[in-house]
């Protein structure tokens, strides 16, 4: 059975404006992955593609105006969207836990770091005292905190940065949960603890064989890190297979300028044909949400478009996936 | 021979923090740039690049040392004159959303360095101000709106039209891409390329993405807790990396790609404190070559064959080069 | 982004005027229903300032000395009081010193207070510290005690009461300003603008005013408040504005002696408006600061 199981899944922020008008931000457009124990999937994207919001939307912690309108999250085959409150945070504490960016606000600054790993493993398995103090130093020790003992009673203000963030990872894997979320759990470190940190985690997930997804806007943490890549633009994702076939041959426009803006790849004197405006996520287009950038945008791309498999398991939200090449000459943005 | 734009000698920073205590940010750093050239200044956060930055322009005062900038002693120079010597040096900073007056609109942000150093009509500023605003690739219709209505990206172009509105000669930039998108990122770092084709202005590009600095640096120079741990031409620089320092970040760096092999050096522990600086060279306490003469002494910075300059103590005997292990 | 696209499509399809601001006024309702109903409460008496003229049956110093002390009646709707004055009529003009002196004292605390509040915020160090120890002398003191002994001392005209009011509100905005700013100074856009050369005149005037501002705007119409019911407590204690003058303190001052003699109409109407655009100043006031917070607006 598939661990996590996501399918069509959209997330609107509705408010009220000053104007009394209702206005409706769409920002997740049918949104379907799954994962299976022991994979590591990367969401990359940029800013406002809804990243972090599929994660949040998974784990049930929109606030409003926030809002998942329509589409099913099942975890181990149990449906996550409707589930009661008492009973989700069961499951977010035990089986699925998420390390989010910036640790030091992530750790109550008035409890010593021990006790609220103690804490939370109370919370969730209970047990004596002692057995949770063990298995806290036990976690602390296999984030590689060195001298755990002392460690645990220190406050969460004298942690630097990275130390933090292993902290924080202790925590997540106290209850020993079957799907990891990391939102950016690298950004803000120095790039020196960043390899400190994936290492760190890709060790731990072998180790716990637990499915991970991470979030993060570094094609190079994906590249290095993931088995599978799935590249979010304007609330959908446009591309999605496995690490190697994607970066070895991109069949969404999107996902091509995505690679080819990589410092590595990057041509000086190609940019132009790079970037451009992010959706308005306000007043999409009918069809596909790159149409107004994509330099292979045509009159067909206006219309709904569906998944195409480029490859076995690698697919493309694209009109031509896989035959970008071959596709006529008439191009609205040309 | 040209004079260089700007040179530093001995320059550093001490922010006093209470009880007593000193934040080391900059010790003793030596650096020119010479017109036209831009030199890329690397670092880890609280390596003292932005402090350096912000020194150099006069935005702080330093503690140390001496800032010569075209040629003009300006380490003691009273406010009010810095203030007009600001036509020639500007500054872009890291992140664009905060870097605007959100109350202000772009046309007028644009032309404010204008209005404040160059005397002009109101119209031939006008003009000026579209001039810049092309020359940026920002489209006319942003320059009414005010920032909060622009994207990243394109007030990050806004930054940088009001940067060069005055045809600086040196232009600091302060991590100028490394909060944008990456299909931003690049546009960005072409027009940079651009500007400095055409201005013939100096850059001192401040990164911790080396990947960045890379494409755009002439010269590279890599911080240290405050210290420049080594400095070179840049394909130098990266070829054969000879600090220790330098061969672990560039080991760091994760290409995306995939098919790239990495062998990487991870190393142990975090950047220690600048409020209680390691004795001897600074990076002993997490040097996988240190020997024991590092913690005592503070090593000079010595030419190594491939032309930059590095600051190790092993340098003399090949000491300095770490072995990597292959990545799994 | 969004902004941009929201007024382009409303620019696109215009609606009628009165829809407009019918319905912004209807969002306003919908974001802060308690200060749009201070908002009501405020207009009510504006009207009445503004319309007097034509609202009062009587003329509101006009005695009739052979009605002293009325109840109520379809003549005197609110009664007379003791020189036989119609208290309906001099309860609507009353309205007129509320607003009279409320609205100039608050743009005098303004115009003193913000730039105090932007200097010392900038400047910080010793010179912030003079100045904010100044203010805090002004608020520790009982600002009832201290507005009746300066205007006691200076003379009482209306003019005074104003000038004293607006001096003693002027550290509420001087703080409101200082702490914006001291949360500014260090921002990039400010940094940004010293980098760009300006001077420090327009880094406080030009950059840092239209940032720091908000947060005493929001204050106004709470202060506005203060300021009505500070006012008619001097008239109430007899300093200040004096009877026979329809002011609401001073009437309340003189109904007083007749509420043990049973004649409670005097004093009730007159503390009933205070309290009411007291009341609806202070709604507003909080609806205001509601709005003008983006963090409290989208918690709702």
């Amino acid at each position: 059975m598939t661990l996590l199981k996501v399918e069509d899944l959209h997330t609107h922020f509705i408010s009220r404006d000053l104007d009394n008008q209702i206005c409706i931000a769409k920002a997740l457009n049918g949104v379907s992955f799954s994962l299976e124990a022991g994979r590591v999937l990367g969401i990359v994207g940029e800013t406002g593609a809804g990243k972090s919001l599929t994660a949040q939307s998974i784990v049930g912690l929109l606030r409003p105006p926030a809002k998942i309108v329509a589409g099913s999250v099942r975890f181990e085959g149990r449906e996550l969207t409707d589930m009661p409150d008492a009973e989700l945070n069961r499951i977010r504490g035990n089986n699925i836990a998420m390390v989010v960016q910036n640790p030091r606000t992530s750790l109550d600054p008035l409890t010593r770091v021990g006790d609220q790993l103690v804490r939370l493993h109370q919370i969730h398995s209970g047990g004596p005292k002692t057995a949770s103090h063990k298995r806290a130093l036990e976690m602390m020790e296999a984030v590689g905190l060195p001298d755990p003992e002392s460690r645990a009673k220190s406050w969460p203000h004298e942690l630097s940065g990275g130390m933090a963030q292993r902290v924080l990872l202790a925590m997540a894997l106290m209850n020993s949960p079957k799907l990891l979320i990391a939102d950016e759990p690298t950004t803000g470190l120095d790039v020196t603890v960043q390899a400190q940190i994936l290492d760190l985690l890709r060790s731990l997930v072998a180790r716990f064989d637990m499915a991970t997804l991470i979030i993060t806007h570094d094609l190079g943490v994906v590249a290095h890190f993931c088995n599978d890549i799935a590249v979010m633009f304007g609330g959908s994702i446009v591309e999605t297979g496995s690490v190697r076939d994607v970066f070895a041959a991109p069949a969404h426009p999107y996902t091509r300028d995505l690679i080819a803006a990589t410092p590595e790849r990057f041509q000086m004197g190609r940019a132009k044909a790079l970037g451009g405006q992010p959706p308005d996520l306000y007043n999409l287009p009918s069809g596909c949400v790159l149409q107004s950038r994509c330099a292979y945008a045509t009159e067909l791309c206006q219309t709904t478009v569906r998944n195409a498999e480029v490859a076995e398991g690698h697919f493309a939200l694209c009109h031509y996936a896989g035959r970008l090449e071959e596709q006529p000459a008439v191009k609205i943005n040309a | 021979m040209t004079q260089p734009v700007l040179k530093i000698r001995n320059l550093s920073k001490r922010f006093p923090v209470g009880g007593g205590r000193v934040v080391h940010a900059v010790n003793c750093v030596d650096l020119s740039i010479m017109p036209g050239e831009t030199l890329g200044m690397v670092g880890e956060s609280g390596s003292g690049k932005s402090t350096l930055g912000r020194v150099i322009l006069r935005l702080l005062e330093p503690s140390e040392g001496s800032i010569e900038f075209d040629g003009q002693d300006i380490t003691q120079l009273p406010k009010g004159q810095i203030r007009r010597l600001r036509r020639d040096m500007q500054m872009v900073f890291q992140d664009p959303w905060s870097a605007l007056n959100p109350r202000m609109r772009i046309r007028d942000l644009i032309a404010e360095p204008i209005k404040l150093h160059v005397d002009l009509s109101r119209s031939e500023r006008d003009d000026r101000t579209e001039d810049l605003a092309r020359r940026v690739n920002l489209g006319s219709t942003y320059l009414n709106r005010y920032p909060a209505n622009l994207s990243g990206g394109q007030l990050q172009r806004a930054c940088i039209a009001r940067a060069i509105a005055t045809d600086p000669k040196l232009i600091v930039l302060d991590e100028p891409t490394s909060s944008l998108d990456l299909s931003v990122r690049a546009g960005i770092l072409e027009l940079l390329a651009e500007i400095r084709e055409e201005t013939k202005a100096a850059m001192l590009f401040i990164s911790h993405d080396l990947g960045t600095v890379r494409m755009i640096s002439d010269r590279i120079a890599v911080l240290y807790l405050g210290e420049v741990v080594e400095q070179g031409q840049t394909e130098a620089l990266f070829e054969t990396p000879a600090h220790p320092y330098t061969q672990a970040l560039l080991s760091a760096h994760l290409p995306a790609d995939p098919a790239f092999k990495v062998s990487r050096l991870v190393l142990e522990g975090e950047v220690p404190s600048p409020i209680a600086l390691p004795t001897g060279c600074k990076f002993h306490t997490r040097c996988p070559v240190a020997i024991a003469r590092c913690a005592r002494e503070v090593p000079q910075a010595i030419q190594v064959p491939s032309g930059q300059q590095a600051g190790c103590l092993r340098i003399p005997n090949g000491g300095n080069i770490i072995e990597r292990k292959e990545d799994v | 982004m969004s902004d941009a696209t929201q007024t382009e499509l409303a620019n696109a399809n215009p609606l009628p005027v009165r829809a407009r601001v019918w319905n912004r006024f209807a969002g306003i309702f919908w974001l802060s229903p308690t200060g749009a109903i201070g908002l009501f409460i405020i207009l009510f008496f504006a009207l009445l300032a503004i319309f007097s003229a034509w609202l009062i049956p009587h003329d509101p110093i006009a005695a009739y000395t052979d009605k002293v002390l009325h109840p109520p009646s379809a003549e005197f709707w609110f009664g007379t009081d003791g020189n036989g004055m119609d208290v309906f009529s001099r309860v609507i003009y009353g309205a007129k010193f509320g607003f009279g002196i409320a609205i100039p004292a608050v743009i005098l605390s303004l115009v003193i207070g913000i730039p105090v509040g932007l200097i010392a915020g900038y400047r910080g160090g010793l010179l912030d510290e003079v100045l904010m120890r100044f203010v805090d002398g002004l608020r520790v003191f009982p600002s009832i005690i201290l507005a009746l002994a300066v205007v006691a001392a200076t003379g009482q005209s209306l003019l005074n009461v104003i000038l004293v009011l607006g001096f003693l509100d002027s550290p509420v905005f001087a703080r409101v300003v200082r702490a914006e700013v001291l949360g500014l100074r260090s921002s990039n856009f400010v940094e940004s603008a010293v980098a760009a050369g300006n001077p420090t005149w327009r880094i406080l005037f030009v950059h840092l005013l239209p940032n720091a501002i908000q947060g005493a705007m929001a204050q106004t119409a709470v202060r506005a408040a203060w300021a009505v019911r500070i006012s008619a407590t001097l008239a109430f204690l007899g300093v200040g504005i004096q009877a026979p003058t329809p002011e609401w303190g001073a009437m309340i001052r003189q109904g007083a002696e007749y509420m043990v003699s049973g004649q409670w109409w005097v004093a009730l109407y007159p503390g009933l408006a205070l309290i009411l655009l007291v009341f609806g100043l202070n709604l507003f006031g909080d609806g205001l600061q509601d709005l003008m917070d983006p963090r409290r607006r989208s918690a709702k």
